[in-house]
């Protein structure tokens, strides 16, 4: 069962470093991902990308995610977010559960 | 066939071939600029802009030879190399990214970065590095971010990363760290984040963090730390991140928080707490942002008595903030066994 307070505290842990997540939160090192879910890669409003990024083509759902969080350099070679991924299924689960909730209203 | 090209809009007006060839070459434009120059999947990724190219290459595709001379990202990785040639970045002078992570690059050259003066990110993720040379990083005054996770490194030279004037992010978790030379940080005034986490580390030199003028995350957990001192964190009143979980922590010191005034999450969750010193959490509570983010001081043996009675005051006005409240638990004394702190708080 996915627990959104455990991923919110891997969020904080380890990407917000990079990312904010609520409505009209700032851009950083990568983008805020508010309305991240049901959108294409790349798309975030006024951040700018990798090429790579942009071309994935892909929309962002708990299925992509899953295989993307896990790997972010293997699932977008040339991307340049620098992170080497969470191994371990749950966490990924529970981080993305968090993002459903932390990113759309 | 070119009439179904000549549309009839509404009111009549005519949508023209113009209009429709123009999006057609807008399309293959894109699509031309997008799949780059060498769309064969066997060859590394390229992609040009007005700024300069990016090159990605990871297996099945070959290490290029030679790189454009406008090269500002390269990106080599999920390779078996032991080694790059000395010369590798000799042709890029504009180089801005650097990602060679998943390799098993256990040394370099020590001119290897002496031909990219304008690098803002290394990016080292997971190889087989057991150290680095004094001066490796002599013309790096660009860099930002410099990531060393996830190598086999025992132990660090001050000396290794003098020249990085402008380190914002310094990455050194995952490798096998058992402790740290003093002045680590002397001149990184710049640095935002320090990871630390994952290491081996029992104690740290009571100047760690002297140098940095703004620190603002400071990732310490997965060590071996016993105590927490009262001086470690004092030349850091503006931090605002401090991961201390999945420590040995048995004993913080009164005075250890003292300073933080701008602290938005504090995590000691994992560790041998059993009691806070009289002091430690009122000096937190005073913290202006009051760790707006969140705590977690769950999974540590605590015990429940008279002692804990400045924490209790706290819990009870900031549980909102207090990450897994049914994992932190009174380990003692035995009639308040397997209660939640937050209980033990509520009916003190």
């Amino acid at each position: 069962m996915a627990d959104a307070e455990a991923g919110k505290k891997i969020f904080i842990q380890k990407c917000a470093q990079c990312h904010t997540v609520e409505k009209g939160g700032k851009h950083k090192t990568g983008p805020n991902l508010w309305g991240l879910f049901g959108r294409k890669t790349g798309q975030a409003p006024g951040f700018s990308y990798t090429e790579a990024n942009k071309n994935k083509g892909i929309i962002w759902g708990e299925q992509t995610l899953m295989e993307y969080l896990e790997n972010p350099k293997k699932y977008i070679p040339g991307t340049k977010m620098i992170f080497a991924g969470l191994k371990k299924k749950s966490e990924r689960e529970d981080l993305i559960e968090y993002l459903k909730q932390a990113t759309s209203s | 066939s070119s009439e179904r090209l000549l549309q009839r809009g509404r009111g009549g007006s005519l949508v023209g071939w113009d209009s429709h060839l123009s999006r057609i070459f807008l399309l293959l434009l894109f699509v031309v600029s997008a799949q780059g120059l060498t769309p064969n999947p066997e060859a590394c990724l390229v992609f040009s802009s007005v700024n300069g190219s990016s090159i990605s290459c990871q297996p099945p595709a070959q290490i290029p030879h030679s790189l454009p001379a406008d090269t500002i990202f390269l990106a080599v990785e999920f390779f078996n190399l032991t080694q790059l040639p000395a010369d590798f970045l000799q042709g890029v002078p504009n180089l801005q990214e650097l990602h060679l992570s998943s390799n098993r690059l256990e040394d370099f050259s020590p001119k290897f970065l002496l031909p990219v003066p304008q690098l803002k990110v290394l990016d080292l993720t997971r190889n087989s590095l057991t150290g680095l040379f004094p001066g490796f990083f002599r013309v790096s005054a660009a860099l930002c971010t410099l990531v060393l996770k996830g190598n086999q490194l025992k132990f660090l030279e001050a000396s290794w990363l003098h020249g990085l004037k402008a380190l914002r992010h310094l990455d050194l978790s995952e490798n096998q760290l058992h402790s740290l030379p003093p002045g680590l940080l002397e001149n990184f005034t710049d640095l935002l984040t320090l990871d630390l986490s994952n290491n081996q580390l029992q104690t740290l030199p009571p100047d760690l963090l002297r140098g940095p003028l703004n620190l603002e995350r400071l990732h310490l957990e997965g060590n071996r730390l016993q105590v927490l001192g009262e001086g470690l964190l004092a030349p850091q009143p503006k931090l605002r991140y401090l991961f201390l979980n999945d420590n040995r922590l048995a004993s913080v010191a009164a005075g250890a928080f003292r300073g933080l005034q701008k602290l938005d999450m504090l995590d000691l969750s994992n560790n041998l707490l059993t009691t806070v010193p009289t002091g430690l959490w009122t000096s937190l509570g005073k913290a202006a942002r009051n760790l707006k983010d969140g705590f977690d001081i769950s999974n540590n043996p605590w015990i429940c008595d008279q002692n804990l009675a400045d924490l209790y005051r706290w819990l009870v006005a900031n549980e909102n903030k207090m990450f897994f409240r049914n994992h932190t638990r009174c380990a003692g004394p035995e009639a308040l066994k397997g209660q939640t702190l937050l209980a033990a708080a509520e009916s003190h």
